[in-house]
């Protein structure tokens, strides 16, 4: 890859080719009474159409985003009143979901279209024609290479490893373009590899050749990222999985996987955000491909452990074969590419939300702390209810191109986060040991403490926070807590039928509600003050005193995630500087290896630096690469919301 | 018995070999003037408290009843931040042990094991061995500036696993001069070392103009001969924890 194309897109000088799309689009199709396919269909055709071919210096992948903006289609009268009708999901447009990039790729979009409905077929026309105009412009540059390649794909299958990339940029750039989001990469090591093994026994390329198209076209998914809606810059869900075990059990992890890592690794780049599939005959150096990478502090890759989620999934009713093949969508929910049509992150429950329910209400009168389970168990059930009975009629803006690719929909499920389970764990060990067990504590001053957010009873705070149990340190204690309210999630979740006839799956991710359900919150029994964050996703709470990483992982490892499959990782964040010794990437690995062995579902780890993010919070300037991991994804940390930034700056870190 | 310690550190991944759980032994015979664990000297139980994050809310001066406190001017319960901290706990060899043991699986499938460190665990030697022969099963190693009694010396060395000996400087004068003591037993339990047929690793640090001079360097690899030899690089935030015990670092004052 050249240095002139990572320069030129790192400066964004590619933005002085875009314009905005002026268009209003919607009252048109209000006037002319279009239906809803048809005004995607027909807003898909003006964008390709208004897309001028643009072709980077030194560039092989082409395809860059030319309009900047994606117009809508309704009206606010006529969103409002699909609003009114429907239950929207988010934007209302597909997100989160794998399409069957493989098969595409393989035959070809014309081959793809004897099978699409007309406004499939409309789509594939539309694209084929704006990559024809690429062509044009490639033929038009003397770039004959591009030129040759566009003649081929995204017509016809690809014969080749940089045809079947080109193909993927065209395919990945159509899905966007279409206003799809958190559009994710699937299985690339598994798809893409045939196209690579073929290139290297004809001798076509080397792994040095093929290392470099793959820096190129891993930079083609940070062109446009700026434009890829998320709740903050750079969640895109631009994720792609490697390793782990085929649909029929036999492990994938080949050399196209380890370039991929080292493609990241030369790049240092967010996306795409890497995943990687482990099992327990994972080898360790795998594990510590995967750590020479967390080295580079881009906060990936993410770890998902095959031996836990498979059974998981199959258990819930998933085909082993399709369960096998079990990728994560935006952040870390495990999906079925090609034929999961699951909504993975519909809902989120706050765990100390219940807990602080359960406090108000009944701690006074209850007896023993098991009674205290006992209603956290029945406002869980409440909880979970109300979450299902709100999601009725769920609809989602058609999406044709999408639909192309996308096999039959197999899965209909819906995900439900589970937040500030330490937060909420630590604070029911709180009531158990200084209230019913040895009574330092009167329920009347637990409940003024909290009420007055510690301005009453004060003397109560350094105990709560700082000297009671915490989830994290391998006390099972409070871990059993833990374990507790996360199977009592599941069980109130199981059986119950969502709207579109799929089940409810429980969850460990937090999404952003770590800083929504906290900030809805006052202070809780576990000394969190109001206004404190909870733990990103799976993790112990900001503030408690932990032992060290080997202690998180051991307590981290304790519940039963197999009746919890939706997804949600441990963070850990280590301190830059534990990687000085080339000797600690080996130890890393271990201990991510020791995590997968002894059971746990899902790990991430943040490479990060304090003094360098304070510094970073003062002078952005000086850090316009500085990379972060949020809650499923790794960011830009000067392009963040201060809150988000400060929530990084405040987990635990391990200094070692 | 009982012994005092200030810190179980996890994951220590540059105290031996594989994925290491840390003790640290209170109480240190040495006064090098370099030391970055200054709640390590003094083998008493002491406050730790971090300062600069004070807002001087003055809840921690209050009495209190806390038996845990009658030995200080404080209440370490009373901290709203959490920044008055003891430093040291007198522990029973065997409940040390147990807690230790907890990590033991996790330390075997990753070639690591427990490392005693400090301050200078020689200097709780009866308590060490004890806790060593509860340990059964358990890779064990120890980092020591050498300073003991050859027979204590012996003692210890003979039942752990690895040893990690500092040697930082060879001159003895300029040895009392920089750490408090003489290098005289140092250099005669090096001797044990070398003839022993234990893996061990001498450890340099590197302080500038003191330890890591020519003079001193090549002195210090005519003493050592074969054996394997680590130099450790100087951590210029050492300094910090100094204020939180009450303690000048002289180090500083020697630089300005």
């Amino acid at each position: 890859m050249s240095e002139l194309l990572l320069d030129y897109i790192l400066n964004k000088e590619h933005h002085k080719f875009r314009k905005d799309y002026t268009i209003n689009l919607a009252n048109d199709y209000k006037k002319k009474g279009l239906s809803p396919v048809e005004r995607m269909a027909d807003r898909f055709e003006r964008l390709t159409k208004a897309e001028t071919p643009q072709l980077l210096p030194d560039e092989k992948i082409v395809f860059v985003r030319t309009i900047r903006n994606i117009p809508e289609i309704f009206t606010e009268d006529e969103w409002q009143d699909i609003n009114s009708k429907h239950y929207i999901h988010e934007l209302g447009y597909m997100s989160n979901l794998s399409p069957n990039y493989e098969d595409a790729i393989a035959v070809g979009l014309l081959a793809k279209s004897e099978a699409a409905d007309e406004y499939g077929k409309r789509a594939i026309n539309n694209i084929i024609a704006l990559s024809d105009r690429y062509k044009e412009e490639a033929e038009k540059q003397g770039k004959t290479d591009i030129a040759k390649v566009l003649e081929r794909v995204p017509r016809y299958g690809a014969t080749s490893f940089v045809e079947a990339l080109q193909f993927f940029r065209i395919l990945h750039f159509a899905l966007w373009l279409e206003g799809n989001y958190h559009n994710t990469v699937g299985r690339f090591d598994l798809y893409m590899y045939p196209y690579y093994k073929a290139d290297i026994d004809k001798g076509i390329i080397t792994d040095e050749i093929a290392l470099e198209l793959l820096m190129d076209f891993f930079l083609s998914f940070n062109k446009d990222s700026d434009l890829y809606v998320g709740v903050q810059q750079g969640d895109n869900g631009q994720s792609m999985v490697l390793g782990g075990v085929d649909s029929h059990g036999n492990n994938v992890f080949n050399q196209l996987s380890s370039l991929c890592l080292v493609a990241s690794r030369n790049l240092k780049l967010i996306d795409p955000k890497i995943n990687l599939r482990v099992n327990k005959e994972t080898p360790l150096d795998v594990y510590e491909l995967g750590s020479e990478l967390t080295r580079e502090g881009l906060g990936f890759p993410q770890y998902s452990n095959d031996d836990v989620v498979i059974e998981g999934l199959v258990k819930k009713g998933y085909a082993l074969e399709d369960a096998r093949n079990y990728v994560v969508a935006a952040c870390w929910e495990f999906i079925i590419p090609n034929c999961g049509g699951d909504v993975a992150n519909i809902s989120a429950l706050s765990f100390p939300k219940i807990v602080d329910i359960v406090v108000r209400k009944y701690l006074k009168d209850a007896k023993s702390f098991e009674e205290i389970i006992q209603k956290v168990n029945d406002e869980i059930k409440i909880e979970c209810n109300r979450i299902a009975d709100g999601i009725k009629d769920l609809w989602f803006i058609p999406s044709p191109f999408m639909g192309v690719i996308m096999d039959e929909i197999k899965y209909n499920n819906f995900g439900v986060h589970g937040t500030g389970i330490a937060t909420a764990a630590d604070s029911l060990a709180a009531i158990k040991d200084h209230i019913f067990e040895h009574k330092i504590i009167t329920v009347e001053e637990m409940l003024e403490a909290v009420d007055s957010n510690f301005e009453k009873h004060g003397w109560l705070l350094p105990i709560l926070r700082y000297n009671s149990h915490k989830m994290g340190n391998d006390d099972d204690y409070v871990d059993e807590i833990a374990v507790k309210l996360l199977d009592l999630f599941a069980e109130a979740l199981e059986g119950k039928v969502n709207c579109n006839g799929g089940k409810y799956r429980a969850g460990t991710g937090s999404a952003m509600y770590y800083l929504w359900h906290a900030n809805e919150l006052g202070a809780s029994p576990d000394g969190r003050r109001m206004g404190e964050a909870f733990g990103t996703n799976f993790s112990p709470s900001l503030f408690a005193r932990i032992n060290g990483p080997v202690s998180v992982v051991k307590s981290f490892t304790k519940p039963h995630f197999k009746s919890a499959i939706n997804g949600g990782p441990l963070t850990l964040e280590f301190h830059s500087s534990i990687f000085s010794h080339d000797d600690s990437v080996k130890k890393v690995a271990m201990l991510v290896k020791s995590f997968v062995d002894m059971g746990g579902h899902q790990l991430q780890l943040n490479a990060v630096n304090e003094e360098k993010l304070k510094d970073a919070q003062k002078n952005p300037d000086k850090y316009p690469q500085l990379v972060v991991r949020i809650w499923g994804w790794s960011a830009y940390f000067v392009e963040l919301d201060k809150e988000y930034q400060d929530h990084v700056i405040a987990r635990q870190e391990y200094i070692v | 018995m009982k012994g005092m310690i200030f810190d179980i550190k996890e994951f220590s991944i540059h105290d031996g070999p594989g994925i290491r759980t840390t003790v640290f032994f209170k109480g240190c015979p040495l006064r090098c003037i370099w030391c970055h664990n200054p709640e390590g000297l003094s083998i008493e139980p002491e406050l730790m408290i971090k300062h600069t994050l004070c807002d001087g809310c003055n809840k921690c001066k209050q009495k209190c009843s806390h038996k845990k406190c009658e030995p200080f001017d404080r209440c370490v319960f009373a901290c709203h931040k959490g920044l008055v901290n003891i430093s040291g706990v007198e522990i029973e060899s065997m409940d040390l042990a147990e807690k230790l043991k907890k990590y033991a699986d996790f330390l075997n499938i990753n070639g690591g094991g427990i490392t005693f460190s400090g301050g200078e665990p020689l200097m709780q030697a009866d308590f060490l061995v004890e806790l060593l022969e509860h340990l059964n099963g358990i890779h064990t190693a120890i980092q020591t500036s050498g300073y003991a009694d050859q027979e204590t010396f012996k003692r210890v060395i003979d039942k752990v696993d690895y040893i990690m000996l500092d040697i930082k400087i060879a001159d003895g004068k300029l040895h009392k001069k920089y750490t408090g003591v003489d290098n005289e037993l140092i250099l005669k339990n090096l001797e044990y070392l070398k003839s022993s047929n234990k893996p061990y690793i001498i450890r340099v640090p590197l302080i500038s103009d003191i330890t890591d001079t020519s003079e001193n360097l090549s002195a210090i690899s005519n003493l050592v001969g074969n054996s394997e030899i680590e130099y450790l690089p100087y951590n210029t935030f050492a300094g910090a924890k100094y204020p939180m015990v009450g303690r000048e670092f002289l180090l500083s004052r020697t630089k300005v």
